[in-house]
């Protein structure tokens, strides 16, 4: 983009009333040069002194601002045309026209849906009440109205966590401790942690006693789980003095608090039944990201090879997927490159290793036996387990 | 594969609009600036040739004359200086300071680095903005896309402009009237005529009603669509009613919505715009990156997945699944990806695989037992088999 930038600044430049070295003055200059030649002619008509040579002279000055102005719009203009060519430099492809989506009723609600539960999840909730309003009206849309109210709440709690208050989200985690148990998170824990750590450093001088009543009201409950942090919370009050320089440099840091907002947001909305990431700025993130690009590559290598995609309700190509977007298990067999499926799962040898039933099969010998084409083991094919994944 | 880098290629098939839409806009500002210029000081140079040529001063009371000629070319001149600095003021600086935060906006994403930058998610929130703006202003969802403009401050980063002029003259249209339309095709003439766009004509075509203005609007098309014209013409000859099939097609009403659609096409062309909208082609690409016949299996949908909710599956209906040649295998305790540090163990009777980690850390809570939330299948930790993905 800089040279397109570098384009602009000379745009701005030629626009604006300022004088450039080696250019054409502005526009304002020479319309108040050809003002003051207007206005001196007319003097001098007033005077009596103006001869017909005044006026094939002021003719000859009326030609050159005026060329004076069309030489500077020129300039103008060329140089709006060089901000276009950094932009077609940069812009090598269109994007590609498709044919309308999600035009179907079901699929405009769906999508109504979607955006006004994401205007909800991301706390734009004025946005929120009058999209859900407009949806109202047009269709009938089924969105819970407990939600607004849960989303509310979040928003509350979080903003009260980067503030560093986490009374709200400790009484939240009370109320759900049930939930976060039966999912084995911390977060509690967590919550309790982060308001001993800032009761201890939240304050100069740190105020050691309320911290130390703090810790021994709350922890208690933990200890089960988290003996040995708790031991470690309280050994390092020894070292206030020189926290970050010392073993527990750690608790000096701010990092474990905002990693506990989006801790506190994952719980929440499974509490709701919800996923940890926003959906639609997942979606966003995958297809803007570059999957449109290698699907419209792999679509023009398909055209000029004239091959037709042998499924057309599987994209030709793999995209790559970040590991946060990994959502489900694929196996694809390393000796016939199939995806497993119900018909042809995936089992497991003697040896460990995983192959697809299909090659199983194909890879028998008499006796009932296999040899792992991965390793030299040999084991019966009706011991091997089919596994799930 | 896993790689969190930014694909700025990619980032950047989404953005032409985004850039070109100001430009488009500066161009017009720039042709309006040039027409003032061209008319005013063309009147002025006119005027001042004439005083030269016409001697005026031998004749009596020419003084008088020549300067109520040059007080006129004085507010000529006064008056294009005023026009010109309202533009700039109005128009002009505002428009360059929207191309300018634009093109800042796209140069600070090709900085970046890698997906987890946290300036990357608030970029990429931003562009989830913009793309709803744009999804909201094409649905004639007005309100919305004002509100989420100013509740997220995106207002250089958005067409609000734009989508309520296509909006008031698609309006128009259809109450057919097309003096709107009209009006933009002449302000844009340059550029349509480069785009071979022949929507004035079929516009135009409507109005035979009037022959005065048949012979206004229509001959100056004449080169690129007489035979168009002669057919329009002679659309005099019938009535509404006719049933001569070639004149019957340009009464009928329907075609006020092929008009329309033309508009559109026209317009979204000038601006490099895409026929859907941003929100639809990232959805699609990215809907089919994700999609997998477990989305639709009760027993393998993931919570977390977003294809694996009901909305966007239904959504997701219209997109093709994605292809792997490659095994991955998710933890469905923990979400994580299992690899050699963190291998796949199964359950001894049910072949339930889960990673090592998420089992070793149960086996820590329960005396050294395993428990299958799937199947219920309970173990020693030590009885877990390995399990090789190759």
């Amino acid at each position: 983009m800089d040279g397109a930038l570098k384009e602009l600044d000379r745009v701005e430049k030629l626009a604006s009333n300022a004088s450039l070295k080696g250019k054409s003055p502005s526009i304002n200059d020479s319309l108040d040069s050809l003002l003051q030649s207007l206005r001196e002619v007319k003097g001098r008509l007033h005077a009596g002194t103006a001869t017909a040579e005044t006026f094939s002279v002021l003719a000859k000055t009326v030609d050159s601002r005026k060329k004076d102005v069309d030489e500077r719009q020129k300039e103008v203009y060329n140089s709006l045309g060089k901000v276009g060519k950094a932009l077609d430099k940069k812009f090598l492809i269109p994007l590609p026209s498709y044919d309308p989506l999600f035009v179907s009723a079901e699929a405009t609600g769906a999508l109504d849906r979607t955006i006004a539960l994401h205007f909800l999840r991301t706390g734009q909730f004025h946005t929120a009440e009058a999209f859900i309003e407009t949806i109202l009206q047009e269709a009938d849309v089924n969105i819970d109205p407990k939600l607004h109210s849960h989303f509310v709440d979040l928003h509350h709690i979080m903003s009260a966590l980067r503030e560093q208050n986490v009374q709200p989200a400790l009484e939240w985690a009370n109320r759900n401790r049930e939930f976060l148990t039966s999912r084995s998170s911390p977060l509690e824990f967590l919550l309790v942690k982060s308001q001993y750590i800032h009761l201890l450093l939240g304050s100069q001088p740190p105020d050691i006693r309320s911290a130390i009543a703090y810790a021994r009201r709350y922890f208690p409950s933990f200890s089960s789980q988290h003996a040995h942090e708790i031991s470690r919370l309280m050994t390092c009050v020894l070292f206030l003095s020189h926290l970050s320089a010392s073993p527990y440099s750690e608790y000096a840091s701010s990092d474990q608090h905002s990693e506990l907002g989006s801790m506190f947001a994952k719980e929440f909305c499974a509490s709701l039944g919800m996923s940890r990431q926003v959906p639609l700025r997942a979606v966003g993130d995958i297809g803007g990201g570059g999957a449109l690009a290698r699907i419209e590559k792999g679509r023009k290598i398909m055209r000029e090879r004239k091959s037709e995609w042998s499924r057309t309700d599987e994209l030709p190509i793999e995209i790559p997927l970040p590991p946060e977007n990994r959502y489900h298990s694929i196996f694809a067999c390393p000796v016939s490159k199939e995806q497993s499926t119900e018909s042809n799962p995936p089992m497991m040898m003697g040896c460990g290793h995983v192959i697809t039933k299909d090659s199983l099969q194909k890879l028998s010998k008499p006796g009932g036996r296999v040899k792992c084409p991965y390793c030299p083991v040999e084991s019966q094919i009706s011991a091997a387990l089919r596994v799930h994944f | 594969m896993s790689s969190s880098k930014l694909n700025i290629e990619g980032i950047m098939l989404f953005e032409q609009p985004f850039a070109r839409v100001p430009c488009e806009n500066y161009r017009k500002v720039f042709r309006t600036s040039q027409k003032n210029i061209e008319r005013d000081l063309g009147t002025v140079q006119a005027a001042a040739s004439d005083l030269a040529k016409r001697g005026i001063l031998s004749s009596s009371g020419g003084e008088d004359d020549a300067i109520a000629a040059v007080d006129g070319m004085i507010s000529r001149v006064e008056n294009l200086k005023r026009k010109l600095t309202d533009l700039n003021v109005s128009a002009g600086q505002p428009t360059l300071a929207v191309m300018r935060e634009r093109l800042v906006h796209l140069s600070a994403v090709e900085n970046m680095q890698s997906t987890r930058d946290p300036d990357f998610a608030r970029w990429a929130d931003t562009r989830l903005d913009r793309w709803l703006v744009d999804w909201a202003l094409r649905h004639g969802r007005e309100r919305t896309a004002r509100m989420i403009t100013h509740e997220r401050g995106v207002e250089r980063l958005v067409d609000i402009e734009l989508f309520s002029d296509i909006r008031r003259i698609e309006e128009a249209l259809k109450r057919q009237s097309c003096s709107e339309a009209l009006a933009w095709c002449s302000e844009n003439k340059i550029a349509l005529r480069k785009l071979k766009e022949y929507i004035e004509l079929a516009r135009a075509r409507r109005n035979l009603d009037a022959i005065a203005y048949a012979k206004k609007h229509l001959l100056s098309w004449q080169d690129t669509h007489l035979a168009q014209i002669r057919q329009a013409t002679a659309l005099l000859a019938f009535s509404p009613t006719t049933n001569c099939a070639p004149y019957k097609r340009l009464y009928n009403p329907e075609r006020w919505d092929d008009l329309i659609k033309a508009f559109r096409l026209a317009i979204y062309n000038l601006n490099t715009l895409p026929t859907e909208p941003l929100l639809h082609l990232a959805m699609y690409a990215g809907l089919a990156s994700l999609k997998l016949p477990a989305c639709y299996d009760k027993d393998t949908k993931n919570i977390d997945c977003p294809a694996c909710d009901a909305s966007l599956g239904k959504l997701a209906e219209e997109v093709p699944f994605s292809h792997h040649v490659n095994s991955t295998i998710v933890c469905r305790i923990s979400g994580k990806i299992m690899d050699e540090d963190n291998a796949p163990m199964a359950f001894p009777t049910n072949g339930e695989v889960y990673s090592k980690e998420a089992l070793e850390e149960m086996a820590a809570k329960n005396d050294g037992y395993v428990i299958c939330p799937r199947s219920g299948e309970k173990c020693k930790y030590t009885s877990l088999r390995r399990v090789y993905i190759s």
